[in-house]
């Protein structure tokens, strides 16, 4: 239950921990590539386009009427043209064998060059690379020209527009240069319906489909209209070029947005296999280290090339890489990263001592289970930086180092950060009170963790703190505990058994019932619950000064404390002070009844400063109030005093706050500082006893156990309840006879504890566990 | 050239005489001197139509109503125009539908990515006459595209009606709890017979007839005239959150009535009996406390109450609804389209 509760929350708290460092977004890709499948679009020609280089210069250009075109892209634009066919053979790439004597001689004309000797020849291509200095593409146009047409001459200057051009068709390309596509578009429609039949150059056309094609691309992309990107894309494969490597981004982010990362994987790919300028493949890899995962970095940055000054390639961003890739296998704990990018930021860690650095590191050791450096990380980023992040690492790593009080001590401050800030507090808080054997807690320590946890509303925390109350014989603030958990969730089954026993502890039997009512065919356990003593008589009440309650400890009515053994319930009682909750908003009705009684000490004061007979009213105050240490304190002062029946009181006084504090020994020291009536000094001797025997009990001194309750016998009668206890001692030192014995005995009053103990014991015999 | 232009004008003016026009010979309805005027002034050279009248911004309804325009004056050229900035800028949303609103000053400049139906509708319509006048089977295809999505997001059937919802998203009994919202002004019946041939549908049929019944249901206030939006979860009332007027939306609803040629003197009586005052200008109301939000006297705006008077009474068109000189965007268009309709349809209110 508790244990449940803490392993529970700690792994909450550590994914959302994770995932609260990462880029959200870059989780849901992945998690969606997992599931993604290939996209049914192709984008055809995306793998088979080679280097292309310039933006104007693609496949159009060589298609427009001869087939057998060559990509011939001289570098010397200055070669005479007239000894043009063998030049351009020798610069032509071996992979090409020339055709161009085939090309000269081809027999079907294109249909411009048709017409005359002096063929019309469309030069307003000419023209716009020379308007555009284009000296290269000027060159490549008219090698094509003149071998469409060899008798041809190319113009002396290609800007001066000669006679009978078209003036239209040169306009329209001026206004192309000038990117005014929408007036391009108008005049050819304007053209074509003044003259039926015309249509524009094919160069023109393609070219304006293309300009088309990217503003719509552009524009899908920057309103994240994805879909769109990808289909513009796909129809015009001729933008996928290495000319275009925005548009490729932008394809490979449409890509990667609609769940098809492997296609987005590709376009970046394509970028890094054939697109040669650094900044732009620097900026690719930057950019799909967003998108892809690991796996398919590491694939891409595999094609990285030396530089020409012998460093590599993608140095300068080796560090938000290696930062990237620890966070992301943070985010996966079953990735596993090449060992060099840790090493990478390990040593960024040392020398820039970034705190962010720090925590990464800290996580990833954290998910791979190397506690001490996860701890040695998460210090030295609070060193660096305290934040929530940090503290919440360290803290978590605290816990599963075994060290609970330390977390707690260092989430406090950062509890209200946010909600994993919280939820880390708490699971700390809870560890804290759940360790056994239990941690001595300061009494601020206690009252802020209780201040945390009635902020939070936290049942578990709740709960805890009812079992934790209950180990320091504090059933009434158990009781406070378990009913402020059942009134935050009313249908928490442990707390609500909590709350039953302890009541049956106090020998509430009406709210014992209550609860059996409400829980009727809910909870096994709760249903059978008994009340353990049914031949003990009823309790004495002893005179109490006021401030203490009538239901206070086993001191008061002669009963020890009942002890539940069942082998089921890992219960256990612990030793030390708890204090009481003090600010609980639930709890005051409770607590109202003694807030009359309670005025006068809520303060704090020194009691050496008060008069003894002061010194004593406080103590009984305090002890109302369940501060036994203080109480203790203060009877202390009024041991001093010179009336024998206020000493008397105040010895027994200590006793009891002592028992409280569950200080046997100091309660028998504290017993006899003053002489007490034998009724009373009975009682204390059989609280102290059955405390002692409790105690040895849960600290698995059987033998000692039975020693004390030996010596109980000697005292009264052995009731049913220790009986069991003794059973059990018995049981856990193997003496198996014995243990059923006396079972056996004390379940044939019938009672259900008893007859529990018996079919345990009956059970152990049969199947003895190992050691 | 010229004299191909000459030719087709007095193609144009022979069938208008004989009355019969048909859309394969498609002649100028909007006069190139006045379309002239209305692209010099909301034309610009990259292709938008631009709202003077509401901080310079472009959005689909004016792309829709400028390529409608170039369409009726004839003029492929500037309909080209037109369209390269529609499709190049607004045709950009995954479904295929327009981004309704661009802005010169944003970046980027579409500020709003939802669709608007009635941009759609009119950019779809334009495309399909053009396409069929022009024989441009691109323009059809586009149209058509256009229509068949119109058909699978915006046309829901509720309470018993086919209803056009103003846009894909937001609008729905689903996205609203007072939805369906519709916007009455939006049902452009004069498209919907030239959508029905694109991608035939019983839908458009029962948008033509609900919408008309529906603009005859919805009588607000004293002055019996239907709002801008309306909510039709239950019996039709004003929606929540938006504009509760008679106001610049609905005033078209006259126009598109008489265009898309519904035959209903009664309600066009209604309607000018509540929005015309005693010299032609339009009345805007606010229809909570039904006082007067505006009263419009430009004539672009005043036509519409021309046209109406003289289905109703017979009244000629007085010679400043006659003549056209642009002033803003929309009140110049609506008179442009009040202009089309009365040289096609009624030349005897001229």
């Amino acid at each position: 239950m508790r244990r449940s509760f803490v392993v529970l929350s700690t792994t909450i708290i550590m994914m959302v921990s994770l995932v609260a460092l990462k880029d959200r977004a870059v989780i849901s890709e992945r998690a969606s590539n997992l599931l993604g499948v290939d996209a049914p679009k192709e984008i055809p020609q995306l793998m088979r386009m080679g280097r292309i280089s310039g933006p104007d210069f693609h496949p159009f250009d060589r298609q427009a009427s001869a087939p057998q075109q060559q990509p011939l892209l001289l570098s010397d634009a200055t070669a005479p043209v007239g000894t043009a066919s063998a030049a351009e053979v020798a610069d032509e790439p071996p992979a090409k064998p020339s055709a161009e004597p085939a090309v000269v001689a081809q027999a079907a004309p294109p249909q411009q060059a048709a017409s005359s000797q002096q063929p019309s020849v469309d030069e307003s291509a000419l023209r716009y690379f020379a308007s555009r200095g284009d000296k290269a593409r000027l060159q490549v146009e008219i090698s094509r020209l003149r071998a469409l047409y060899p008798t041809w001459t190319p113009p002396g200057d290609p800007l001066a527009v000669p006679q009978n051009q078209d003036k239209q068709l040169e306009s329209m390309w001026q206004l192309y240069s000038e990117a005014r596509y929408a007036e391009v578009r108008k005049a050819i429609t304007a053209r074509q319906a003044a003259e039926p039949g015309w249509q524009p150059p094919a160069d023109l056309n393609d070219r304006l489909a293309v300009a088309e094609a990217r503003t719509r691309l552009i524009n899908a992309s920057d309103l994240k209209q994805y879909e769109t990107v990808v289909n513009v894309a796909a129809e015009t494969p001729s933008l996928l070029t290495c000319s275009e490597v925005d548009v490729l981004w932008r394809v490979a982010d449409a890509f990667g947005h609609t769940d098809r990362l492997q296609r987005a994987g590709d376009a970046y790919m394509y970028v890094m296999k054939n697109c040669d300028n650094p900044a732009e493949r620097l900026a690719t890899i930057q950019k799909a280290s967003a998108l892809l995962p690991y796996s398919v970095m590491q694939d891409l940055l595999s094609q990285e090339k030396p530089m020409p000054d012998g460093t590599r390639e993608f140095e300068s961003i080796r560090d938000e890489l290696s930062r990237r890739f620890v966070a992301e296998a943070n985010a996966d704990p079953k990735l596993a990263i090449a060992p060099d990018y840790l090493a990478h930021l390990e040593r960024l860690t040392e020398t820039k001592g970034l705190a962010s650095d720090a925590l990464l590191l800290g996580w990833y050791n954290y998910g791979h289970k190397d506690l001490a450096a996860a701890e040695k990380w998460f210090a030295a980023a609070r060193t660096k930086e305290d934040s929530a992040f940090a503290s919440q690492g360290l803290a978590l790593t605290l816990i599963a180092r075994q060290a609970p009080q330390q977390a707690e001590d260092i989430m406090f401050k950062w509890r209200d950060a946010s909600k994993e800030a919280g939820a880390t507090y708490l699971a700390a808080a809870a560890n804290l009170l759940a360790i056994e054997p239990p941690v001595i807690l300061q009494v601020d320590v206690l009252q802020r963790i209780a201040a945390a946890v009635v902020k939070a509303r936290d049942v578990p925390s709740a709960q805890q703190f009812g079992w934790y109350a209950r180990g320091l014989h504090q059933p009434q603030t158990a009781v406070q505990w378990f009913e402020t958990a059942l009134a935050w969730k009313a249908d928490d089954e442990p707390s609500a058994y909590g709350l039953a026993i302890t009541r049956a502890q106090l020998n509430d039997r009406p709210g014992v019932a209550a609860i059996q009512r409400q829980w009727a065919g809910r909870s096994t356990r709760i249903a059978d619950l008994r009340d353990t003593d049914p031949t003990q008589p009823p309790s004495r009440a002893v005179p109490m000064p006021s401030g203490l309650d009538a239901n206070d400890t086993s001191a008061t009515n002669g009963a020890p404390e009942v002890a539940r053994r069942d082998l089921q319930e890992p219960v256990r009682e612990a030793r030390y002070l708890a204090a009481a909750p003090r600010e609980a908003t639930p709890i005051t009705r409770v607590r109202g009844a003694r807030a009359n009684a309670s005025i006068g000490c809520t303060s704090t004061i020194d009691p050496a400063m008060l008069s003894p007979s002061a010194a004593l009213s406080r103590g009984w105050c305090l002890m109302g109030l369940k501060r036994p240490a203080e109480a203790a304190a203060a009877f202390e002062a009024a041991l001093v005093s010179s009336a024998p029946r206020d000493r008397q009181d105040a010895a027994y006084g200590q006793s009891l706050a002592y028992l409280q504090l569950n200080l046997a020994g100091n309660a028998a020291v504290a017993a006899i500082k003053a002489p007490q009536s034998r009724e009373r000094a009975l009682s204390l001797q059989t609280a102290i006893l059955a405390k002692r025997a409790n105690a040895a009990f849960d600290e698995k001194r059987y033998r000692e156990t039975i020693l004390y309750l030996d010596q109980l016998k000697q005292i009264q009668p052995e009731q049913i309840g220790l009986m069991v206890l003794r059973g059990y001692a018995y049981l856990n030192l193997k003496r198996y006879s014995d243990s059923i014995r006396i079972f056996e005995a004390a379940a044939s009053t019938g009672d259900r504890d008893a007859l529990n103990a018996l079919a345990n014991a009956r059970d152990a015999m049969a199947h003895p566990s190992p050691g | 050239m010229n004299r191909r232009r000459i030719l087709a004008a007095a193609a144009g003016l022979v069938c208008l005489f004989l009355g019969g026009i048909t859309a394969e010979a498609q002649q100028a309805m909007v006069k190139p001197t006045d379309w002239l005027a209305y692209k010099a002034k909301f034309l610009s050279p990259g292709g938008r139509i631009i709202d003077d009248g509401n901080g310079g911004i472009s959005h689909s309804e004016g792309q829709g109503y400028g390529l409608l325009l170039a369409y009726l004056a004839g003029n492929a050229a500037d309909f080209e125009q037109i369209w390269y900035f529609t499709r190049t800028e607004l045709l950009i949303r995954d479904d295929g539908l327009a981004a309704w609103s661009w802005n010169p000053g944003a970046t980027p400049h579409v500020t709003d990515i939802n669709d608007a139906t009635d941009g759609d509708l009119l950019i779809a319509y334009a495309l399909a006459q053009a396409g069929k006048g022009w024989s441009r089977s691109d323009y059809t295809e586009a149209a058509a595209k256009i229509a068949g999505t119109l058909l699978d997001k915006a046309i829901v059937r509720s309470g018993g009606r086919t209803l056009l919802l103003p846009g894909v998203s937001g609008f729905s009994a689903a996205d609203r709890s007072d939805g369906p919202v519709i916007n009455p002004s939006y049902w452009v019946f004069e498209a919907f017979p030239v959508m029905n041939a694109l991608v035939p549908s019983t839908k458009w049929q029962e948008l033509f007839d609900d919408g008309h019944r529906l603009i005859s249901q919805i009588q607000f206030g004293p002055q019996k005239l239907p709002a801008d939006w309306v909510s039709l979860r239950r019996q039709p009332k004003l929606a929540d959150g938006l504009p509760f007027e008679f106001g610049y939306n609905s005033l078209r609803i006259p126009l598109y009535l008489m265009r898309g040629g519904v035959d209903d003197k009664a309600l066009l009586a209604r309607l000018h009996a509540g929005m015309a005052d005693a010299s032609s200008s339009i009345r805007l109301y606010y229809l909570s406390s039904n006082s007067v939000k505006a009263t419009l006297d430009d004539p672009g705006y005043r036509i519409i109450n021309h046209i109406m008077a003289c289905i109703l009474d017979g009244s000629v068109l007085p010679a400043t609804a006659k003549s056209f000189a642009p002033t803003l965007y929309f009140p110049s268009t609506l008179h442009l389209l009040g202009l089309a309709y009365v040289t096609e349809k009624h030349p005897e209110c001229l």
